[in-house]
């Protein structure tokens, strides 16, 4: 019990800590300088943050989508089809888990220059369903061991025509997994820095390249504020989620 | 998720609109530019300025060396802009087009690397020094010698950054920041290893927010970073030692595939008339070599030795250029440095 406290005591100070700092008016934090809105205030009134949020939810949403869909049709074939094709295609998915991500940014870069495709959100687009297509796809292959195929034929043994029987029994039995996968698909493409940062084009500056370039000359205290409000929305995504969850039961 | 589909319809439709208005593509550091100076531009030219960041000079010649594309300013520090410039990468400035090129201070210009703004514009310029707190040390000398004296062991730091630490030291004994004779980088080897005995830690961000708790009494500093120290803790002060310092210096450039040639060089003529300027400076607290402007600025903020520099010591100071195959001397000097005890 003690320990838990502590452990999660231990995780979630650092949260606390900017929490707090966002309210100071310090704008290097060392020492406790008084309160203020200030951050917020300049947060709120800055239109290249505002422009970069926009950019890095469009993506993250649509990338995650399409991931979800490919990455969820990618785990069916590779679970029901075993030949060496399918060996070959279980190592093309796993290879962007462990590829570096500077590695995929540049040679992304490379392709996409080669193409003469034209850099901006259409790429990064393509970047992000790139790698988080294989987190969605080991995801819902892992539901995938434990699924007992038969029940797929039992269904159709009762006269469950086939569309039925992957839309009320599989795709249900799967949801958790692809739910998974989509969650860690969009925080994935929602903090990507390196590969964005070489695929991105002008007029296509997501929130991490913002705040890395803020580093330099920018006010941390800037950032905390929007990392304050970055932490309540997911709370409140996550809390809504639950009792959503809840309601169906 | 029709719904959905449509959102994100919206969404696009919305990122681009004001399609009738010509756009300029910056890829700039980010807070680099008063932004009303930007809106004031944008009203002025009847145009929309789009802003891309990057964070490191070498990230940004790795993107543009691999052929991204699109860019119409750049704003790499100077030993960037020459090694772009080498590699053909960058235009060469036209100086009929920018009328306000006249601001420039040109005994400024002859100390810097590129003299005569061939294919460059300075924008801001900054220096190393060292910031320290007037309270806790009140014998302090402007030399790098003060990182010698151990009675202010564990309350100092250095920065984490391999030029500019053999730099400083390189400067103590007399030679340049951008050496390649051996003998003089191993005496300010060192000197690094003398001065290492003393500090707390390499360190560049950290170090700023030590300063202004208390924690750490003198640190190496940009001024840039010191006068935003100072500015909240009125203990504090910035000296630029006597023996010179290395100065780092962000151009405006013109990538050589950039698409909007007139708004591009309309911009730069714009950010140097003194007034805006002036309002650059202002917001990002460094100090531009634009005569015109700094006749409108504030004298306490001139004067202010984080601001400018004194004639002598910029002379005895040294741009840091880009070493080329010469950069494996500092590395091998650099690991002695960190595996000293």
């Amino acid at each position: 019990m003690y320990a838990t406290a502590a452990v999660l005591f231990f995780f979630y100070l650092p949260i606390i800590i900017v929490i707090g700092q966002s309210f100071n008016s310090s704008r290097f934090g060392g020492s406790w300088k008084g309160f203020t809105l200030n951050w917020y205030v300049k947060l709120f009134t800055d239109r290249n943050i505002w422009h970069a949020l926009t950019n890095t939810l469009l993506i993250a949403a649509s990338s995650t989508l399409l991931a979800v869909i490919l990455g969820t049709l990618a785990a069916w074939v590779l679970y029901k089809y075993k030949s060496r094709i399918q060996v070959a295609h279980n190592v093309i998915i796993y290879l962007p888990l462990v590829l570096p991500d500077i590695l995929m940014g540049i040679s992304l870069l490379l392709f996409f220059v080669a193409l003469k495709v034209t850099l901006g959100l259409f790429t990064i687009f393509i970047a992000h369903v790139t790698f988080s297509l294989s987190y969605v796809a080991m995801v819902v292959y892992g539901r995938f061991q434990d699924f007992d195929y038969s029940i797929l034929e039992a269904a159709r043994d009762l006269g469950a025509t086939w569309n039925q029987a992957v839309r009320k029994v599989l795709i249900p039995y799967l949801l958790p997994g692809i739910a998974a996968g989509g969650l860690l698909a969009f925080t994935l493409s929602l903090d990507d820095f390196v590969i964005t940062f070489f695929v991105s084009g002008p007029d296509s500056t997501t929130l991490p390249l913002y705040i890395y370039s803020m580093m330099r000359h920018g006010s941390p205290a800037v950032i905390n504020a929007l990392s304050v409000i970055l932490v309540l929305f997911t709370f409140i995504v996550v809390i809504s989620s639950k009792k959503l969850g809840e309601g169906k039961k | 998720m029709k719904k959905i589909a449509a959102a994100l319809l919206l969404l696009l439709s919305l990122s681009s609109c004001g399609r009738q208005k010509e756009k300029l593509y910056i890829y700039n550091w980010a807070d680099y530019m008063n932004p009303d100076v930007i809106t004031a531009f944008e009203k002025s030219a009847n145009c929309t300025v789009v802003m891309n960041y990057y964070d490191s000079n070498e990230a940004l010649y790795a993107k543009l060396k691999a052929g991204a594309e699109g860019y119409d300013i750049l704003f790499p520090s100077s030993y960037m802009s020459k090694l772009m410039q080498e590699q053909g990468m960058i235009r060469e400035i036209d100086h009929s087009r920018l009328k306000n090129l006249a601001n420039i201070d040109t005994k400024y210009l002859a100390l810097t690397v590129d003299k005569e703004m061939k294919y460059s514009v300075p924008y801001m310029v900054s220096y190393s020094g060292i910031a320290y707190d007037k309270t806790k040390i009140t014998d302090f000398k402007p030399t790098w010698a003060m990182f010698e004296r151990s009675d202010l062991a564990g309350r100092i730091t250095l920065f984490n950054d391999m030029r500019e630490v053999i730099g400083a030291a390189l400067k103590f004994n007399g030679y340049s920041y951008n050496t390649t004779n051996e003998q003089e980088l191993e005496k300010a080897q060192a000197t690094v290893i003398q001065w290492k005995k003393n500090i707390a830690k390499f360190d560049v961000d950290e170090a700023k927010r030590g300063l202004s708790s208390g924690e750490f009494v003198m640190i190496h500093a940009y001024s840039g970073d010191a006068l935003q120290l100072m500015d909240e803790n009125e203990n504090l002060a910035f000296a630029i030692p006597v023996e010179g310092t290395s100065i780092a210096q962000d151009d405006f450039v013109i990538p050589k595939d950039a698409k909007n040639l007139d708004l591009a060089y309309k911009f730069i003529d714009f950010m140097l008339e003194a007034e805006n300027a002036k309002e650059n400076m202002e917001f990002v607290y460094y100090w531009s070599p634009n005569n015109a402007a700094l006749k409108l600025m504030d004298k306490e903020f001139l004067e202010n030795e984080a601001v400018t520099p004194s004639k002598e010591i910029m002379e005895k100071s040294d741009f840091l250029l880009d070493m080329g195959d010469k950069n494996e001397l500092y590395t091998r000097v650099w690991d002695k440095i960190k595996s000293a005890n």
